[in-house]
């Protein structure tokens, strides 16, 4: 089993001491990556949730070696874990029992865990934890606390220094001598003593600000602070603490409180600067490691550079992504800054060239403007090599191996510059790769402003000599009129494609560039070009997939499946109706039968026979994704579960079932979480010695993450998925899931498999509750008398039992 | 891995353009070094007879530079020179008529240039001198051939005292011009007529004959072997021209609406075959472009199309408004020469040094080995003083400066974020796919209706007066369409109180949408027309 697609920016990275190697938190894993080639070293395991935030172990002067590979980690399961990231080994468990969302240690410096022999000091901490089951005071959800740990006694030192709404993240100068946090519209700053560290003895400090603070850092050596707040100004607060704390080291009080320029109030600093640059919600501030200027980022994607004493900025632009996290390296002249689309880029300093990024799977395109299930964004999926292409927000493809979980290569798909600012109005709404990969679609849509100038294309691509590198084949401008493309499919075997429109037709596309070569005028008419146009009814067509062989297309008109000999363009059948609009088909292998599932209010997932074009069997789920092996008789669903579904537990809102299409009982079933917007399929496993040519179910949910794993291999699946996935036969004991268990197949004892196979002769035909349809279609094909008695009484009876049920 | 985050291209706004259908103009636009070199000919008209007569024959001499053209019962021998110096009102520089009993075919300088010979539809041949201050006259009648006599040639090789004919009567004959007999006659070369014939470039006594029976056939003076040929080729068409490119060991036919290309040696194999005229191909010529040698073919079609035989590739075309006949292009590689079939002559003189051709002659020195440069060493005080001006050496590697993204105006304006400024520098402009691209970019960006509103009057009349020229183009109406009515929309306050100009604007929209409702009513009569038929083709 194969887990990936976490995301490297939760949390900000650290760099070790040396600058070479950078630890980021991945999920539960701490992974290490080197920062010169980029490439991942190795996994710090054992957290059981996401980890939070990192601590590496500076190395002072002579000591040297010993430590140089130590950190601490802390995670949401309320564990500090203390490791040795180069070999690597777990060195120490603190429990603290609360989710940890940030944490500090400021002494690190002067403390360390090895020098007990000769240190005097315990190693302190801040920790900045949640407390969900806090009582409410005066009407106040305090969630979140900070609060000071010793990590040498794995005891709590004293109370809580605050409470704030929801766990704040902690920021501590280069020297520990601060620790601070933001708390809405006001900072709060701690001096933290040599000795003797309770938290009776901490004295806060407040600097206030009219708007909510989003971010705080310390200069290095001076009093200085500086503070991002969500409109994109930074306040820069010099000689703050002058009072308190020299009030504190029995000094005498100086305050001049004429001479204060922007300083607010009673707080107690020598003057405040505000410098306005960014548009929206400053993201991270930091001081140079020389002191001379400070770095800020927001979501325009520039970082900029600003000279501390004047004020002057200089810009470093084209990250091409949301900033999220600036981090400096021991090395002056390396530094990282991570991006919303999960990349980390290490930067060359002075100069803050881009030497390497680190990217991971790119996150889901989130549409503003979601107009119902038109503007549904769909990644392909390439089986043959384990690959997904996934649509980005800059107009690209990311082509992501699942096997490797490493990002492969960048197509640029819609010729258009990207900024973060904008909203989205133009995006990839559709990719779709064929079987072997060596052909992909992808349709980019253009809103329009006040019904003005939309445009939908789609394109065609054709895979070059590398992986996942595809060059351009056609352009195909509204390629269905006005009307959206609701699905595309290849035919397998041949150059051949279908694309389906809500307008009610369906265009079958070949490519005929074969003539290329025979002279230079020819070459023109190579490329994709629409064979034939088809509609049912001018229905809204709605999905769209071949046959194993090629021969048969299937599309979906709403509720109807047609089938068409895709060659000559001839309706071959029609497939009666599921209860509403079909959402995706996909044909069993090479099987008699089909499966579509249709979502909206009138969820369903039926399994038709073609060869009597009737229905197999059916589920009523509400299903995200099916997808089928070409070659077995395995189907693999994912369902999701209804929200009033309270029996199954926090988080999992979906499960994985894989089905032999002959039979309406899973295989197997496993709960998973985050499952809208999920998409599975089956991939060849390459990897294996071991599992000779079977085939991998990879599972993505709506976050991006992955898992593959082999659904036939139950023994692994059980010590494997303990945290997201769980097999149904142990929780079948289970009281509490049981009763989830049933509730989503309350159907299931009444299910009529018997009938539906014994009424094969009559072409229209639904199994679960006949009498609703038995009398609909033509008068020539109604069943005979003796078939319709027997429903006809049964949804007599049916009336009968609701009836007694009211009346009880 | 992805270290080019940094080097993000930068995309303009006018993108690859999905508006107007990619039309057969613009993609002659696209210029290859091959059509720059076609387009530095000047091209003019002459009618060498006032009457519609076709022009059968072009032929140029090899060395003096004469023009001899076939048409009706003469020959006219222009002079070229006189040609190339371009007079605007044109006058034929006729250098000499001669006149033939019959209409005349096949005129046929010989290798000085000296004499000139000619087919006559009667069958008699004619062979004339070409002295410089008389006037020319008969020096021989060769009377062999019983019909026309469609095929007449000197030798391209140094051999004065021959001359070779081939007829409709399929008679194909060798004459000694001295003494005005047949030294190598094949009665029945052919089965049918002989219409197509060229001397070899390699040897004087070979030659090869095509006809109307589909084949063609190379006859060797030197072998008597009867009635048979050294070898025969099927062309699988009537042929209408044969020519034996440069080296003599391949050979191009041309016969219905193919070009072949034979290998001679191996034994008439077939090389290649272009497929490219829609119609007959009536004529081959070679023809010099700057080093490369090009066939070039014309056609019943209009088209004169030139094939580079040694990538076997059509790399240029031209156009004329009449069948083309015959083609002639002059050794100098100056004058192109093509006849119609309607009296007609189009010519094509270069007027200008070909951009290429000085790089093409410096070429030619680099054969020479370049000296090896003196290395500025270290203690020389000029390898301190190297500025600027310092050419890399051999070896040395050049870092580029990165390019300049040139960007246009509107562009400019779109990266800073100036939309209005930038929609109103792109209708100034009047290029429709420049204004097309900003509207759409800005559609993206959800500021059309923003920068409309936001519009002064000047600029509300620049962006009416473009609605209502391009707003029924199919390729733009749906985008203007919608625009035009949220203008109309937005900015009814204004267009009421904008004065005259603004009205005319307006009444030019409404007499617009006017005629397009009657477009488009015709067009549903015509398709209400046509309907019934396809349904009845369908069954």
């Amino acid at each position: 089993m194969i887990v990936g697609g976490q995301s490297l920016v939760t949390s900000p990275p650290v760099f070790s001491h040396d600058g070479k190697k950078l630890l980021v938190c991945t999920g539960c894993t701490v992974s290490v990556f080197s920062t010169t080639t980029g490439m991942l070293i190795t996994e710090l395991e054992g957290h059981t949730e996401r980890v939070t935030s990192i601590v590496v172990v500076p190395v002072a002067g002579t000591v040297g070696t010993k430590f140089s590979n130590y950190c601490w980690t802390a995670s949401l399961d309320g564990m500090i874990f203390y490791w040795d990231f180069s070999t690597p080994d777990l060195l120490k468990k603190v429990n603290v029992q609360l989710p940890v969302h940030s944490f500090v240690i400021p002494n690190i410096l002067s403390a360390s865990l090895g020098r007990s022999d000769k240190a005097s000091q315990n190693l302190y901490a801040f920790i900045s934890v949640e407390d969900a089951n806090k009582e409410v005071e005066n009407g106040k959800h305090l969630h979140g606390s900070i609060q000071i740990y010793d990590l040498t006694n794995s005891t709590r030192a004293g109370g809580v220094l605050a409470e704030t709404h929801k766990p704040e993240t902690l920021a501590v100068s280069k020297s520990g001598e601060f620790v601070g946090i933001k708390k809405k519209q006001q900072l709060n700053i701690w001096r933290v003593p040599n000795k003797n560290l309770k938290s009776v003895n901490m004295k806060k400090l407040k600097l206030h600000h009219t708007r909510t603070l989003s971010c705080l850092a310390f200069h290095p050596t001076k009093c200085i602070v500086a503070a991002g707040d969500v409109s994109g100004r930074i306040l820069i607060w010099r000689g703050f603490g002058k009072m308190r704390h020299s009030q504190d080291g029995g000094g005498k009080m100086k305050i001049d409180m004429g001479d204060r320029p922007g300083v607010r109030g009673e707080d107690d600093a020598d003057s405040c600067s505000t410098w306005h640059w960014h548009s929206s919600e400053i993201k991270f501030l930091m001081f140079s490691s020389d002191e001379a200027y400070l770095f800020s980022g927001a979501k325009e994607g520039v970082i900029v550079v600003w000279q501390l004493d004047m004020g002057n900025k200089t810009y470093k632009p084209n990250i091409g992504s949301p900033l999220m996290y600036f981090t400096d390296s021991p090395d002056p002249s390396l530094s990282c800054v991570s991006c919303e689309d999960n990349q980390i880029h290490l930067l060359r300093m002075p100069s803050m060239d881009i030497i390497k990024s680190i990217s991971g799977i790119k996150p889901p395109l989130i549409l503003s403007e979601l107009q119902g299930d038109r503007s549904r964004v769909t990644i392909g999926c390439d089986r043959s090599i384990g690959f997904v292409a996934l649509p980005t927000k800059d107009y690209r493809i990311q082509f992501f191996s699942l096997l490797d979980g490493t990002d492969i290569s960048h197509l640029q798909v819609i010729e258009r510059n990207y900024d973060p600012v904008d909203e989205t109005t133009v995006f990839i709404s559709l990719v779709e790769v064929s079987d072997d990969g060596s052909m992909m679609s992808t349709v980019e849509e253009k809103l329009p402003e006040m019904g003005i100038g939309g445009l939908i294309s789609l394109k065609f691509w054709i895979r070059g000599s590398h992986t996942g590198q595809y060059t351009l084949s056609t352009i195909i401008y509204e390629p269905h009129n006005n009307a959206g493309v609701s699905d595309m499919a290849f035919c397998p075997g041949r150059s051949m494609a279908v694309s389906t429109s809500y307008c009610g037709n369906f265009k079958v596309w070949v490519n005929n560039s074969s003539f290329i070569h025979s002279g230079d005028e020819i070459q023109e008419k190579g490329g994709w070009r629409c064979q034939s146009v088809s509609s049912y009814k001018e229905i809204p067509m709605t999905a769209a997939a071949f046959s194993g062989d090629g021969s048969v297309l299937a599309v979906a008109a709403e509720t109807k499946i047609t089938l068409w000999d895709p060659l000559n363009n001839v309706l071959v059948a029609i497939i009666g109706d599921s209860l509403g609009p079909i959402r995706r088909l996909a044909f069993v292998g090479s099987s008699e039968y089909i499966m579509s599932f249709s979502s909206g209010t009138k969820a369903d997932l039926v399994v038709w026979n073609i060869s009597n074009l009737s229905r197999h069997w059916s589920y009523k789920l509400l299903v995200e994704d099916i997808c089928c092996t070409r070659s077995e008789t395995r189907v693999a669903v994912l369902a999701l579960l209804s929200s009033s579904d309270k029996s199954i537990s926090a988080g999992k809102d979906g499960m994985v079932l894989v089905f032999d299409v002959e039979n309406p009982i899973p295989v197997s079933t496993w709960f998973v979480k985050k499952a809208k917007g999920g998409r599975l399929s089956f991939i060849n496993n390459k990897l294996g010695e071991a599992t000779d040519g079977k085939l991998l179910l990879a599972y993505i949910n709506g976050e991006h993450n992955y898992v593959l794993f082999d659904p036939s291999n139950v023994k692994e699946q059980e010590d494997l998925i303990p945290k997201s996935a769980r097999r149904p036969q142990s929780y079948a004991h289970d009281e509490n899931v049981s009763h989830g268990y049933a509730s989503i197949y309350g159907e299931l004892p009444s299910f009529d498999l018997t009938k539906a196979r014994s009424s094969d002769s009559i072409p229209f035909v639904s199994s679960k509750r006949p009498w609703e349809t038995i009398f609909s279609g033509s008068s020539h094909a109604l069943p005979p008398l003796s078939k319709l008695c027997s429903p006809f009484l049964e949804s007599l009876l049916e009336k009968a039992e609701k009836q007694t049920v009211l009346s009880q | 891995m992805m270290a080019d985050e940094a080097t993000r291209r930068v995309f303009p706004t006018e993108p690859a353009s999905h508006l107007r259908p990619r039309s057969r103009s613009v993609k002659s636009l696209v210029s290859t070094p091959e059509s720059s070199f076609w387009r530095t000919f000047r091209s003019s008209t002459l009618h060498p007879s006032y009457l519609h007569l076709p022009i059968t024959s072009l032929s140029f001499s090899p060395n003096s530079s004469l023009l001899a053209a076939a048409s009706s019962t003469s020959v006219r021998v222009f002079s070229s020179l006189s040609l190339s110096e371009y007079d605007p009102d044109f006058d034929p520089a006729l250098f000499a008529t001669l006149p033939l009993p019959d209409l005349a075919y096949s005129p046929s300088f010989r290798c000085d240039g000296a004499l000139i010979a000619a087919g006559c539809e009667n069958g008699a041949v004619r062979v004339f001198d070409l002295p410089n201050d008389k006037p020319p006259k008969t020096l021989r009648r060769l009377n062999a051939h019983s019909c026309a006599s469609r095929v007449v040639s000197f030798p391209l090789l140094d051999h004065k005292l021959r001359l070779f004919s081939a007829g409709d009567d399929a008679l194909f004959v060798q004459w000694d011009l001295p003494t005005e007999t047949p030294l190598f006659s094949v009665p029945g070369a052919h089965r049918d007529y002989i219409r197509a014939g060229a001397p070899s470039p390699v040897s004087p006594d070979v030659f090869v004959t095509g006809s109307y029976d589909h084949t063609v056939k190379i006859w060797d003076a030197r072998v008597d072997s009867g009635a048979s040929s050294v070898l025969s080729i099927n062309h699988g068409h009537p042929v209408e021209s044969v020519l034996f490119l440069p080296s003599g060991g391949l050979l191009a036919t041309a016969g219905g609406n193919t070009i072949k290309i034979w290998d001679v040696i191996a034994g008439g194999k077939p090389v290649y075959s272009v497929e490219t005229h829609n119609k007959t191909v009536t004529a081959l010529t070679l023809a010099k472009v700057r080093d490369d040698t090009r066939l070039l073919s014309v056609s019943i079609d209009g088209y004169l199309k030139s094939f580079d035989f040694s990538r076997f590739k059509i790399t240029h075309s031209m156009r004329y408004p009449a069948p083309l006949l015959s083609v002639a292009f002059s050794p100098t590689g100056t004058i192109r020469v093509v006849g119609t079939n309607n009296g007609a002559m189009y010519m094509g003189i270069k007027k200008k040094k070909d951009e290429f051709e000085d790089q093409v002659g410096s070429d030619d020195f680099a054969w020479s080995v370049p000296l090896p440069e003196k290395p500025t060493s270290r203690k020389n005080i000029r390898y301190f003083k190297r500025g600027q001006s310092e050419k890399p050496s051999e070896g040395d590697f050049i870092i580029k400066r990165p390019e300049k993204v040139k960007l246009k105006e509107h562009d400019r304006l779109l990266r800073k974020f100036l939309h209005k400024d930038a929609l109103v520098s792109v209708l100034k402009t009047q290029q429709t796919t420049s204004i097309m691209a900003v509207l759409e970019e800005l559609v993206a960006r959800r500021k059309l209706i923003k920068c409309i509103s936001n519009l002064d009057n000047d600029e509300l009349k620049l962006l009416l007066s473009f609605i209502s020229k391009k707003a029924t183009q199919p390729w733009c109406a749906r985008f203007l369409m919608d625009l035009a009515k949220c203008v109309l929309e937005i900015r009814a306050e204004d267009i009421r109180s904008g004065g005259p100009e603004m009205a005319v604007h307006v009444r030019n929209l409404r007499s617009m949408v006017a005629h397009e409702i009657q477009v488009q009513r015709s067009l549903q009569e015509i398709q209400g027309m046509i309907s019934p038929l396809l349904v009845i083709a369908g069954k």
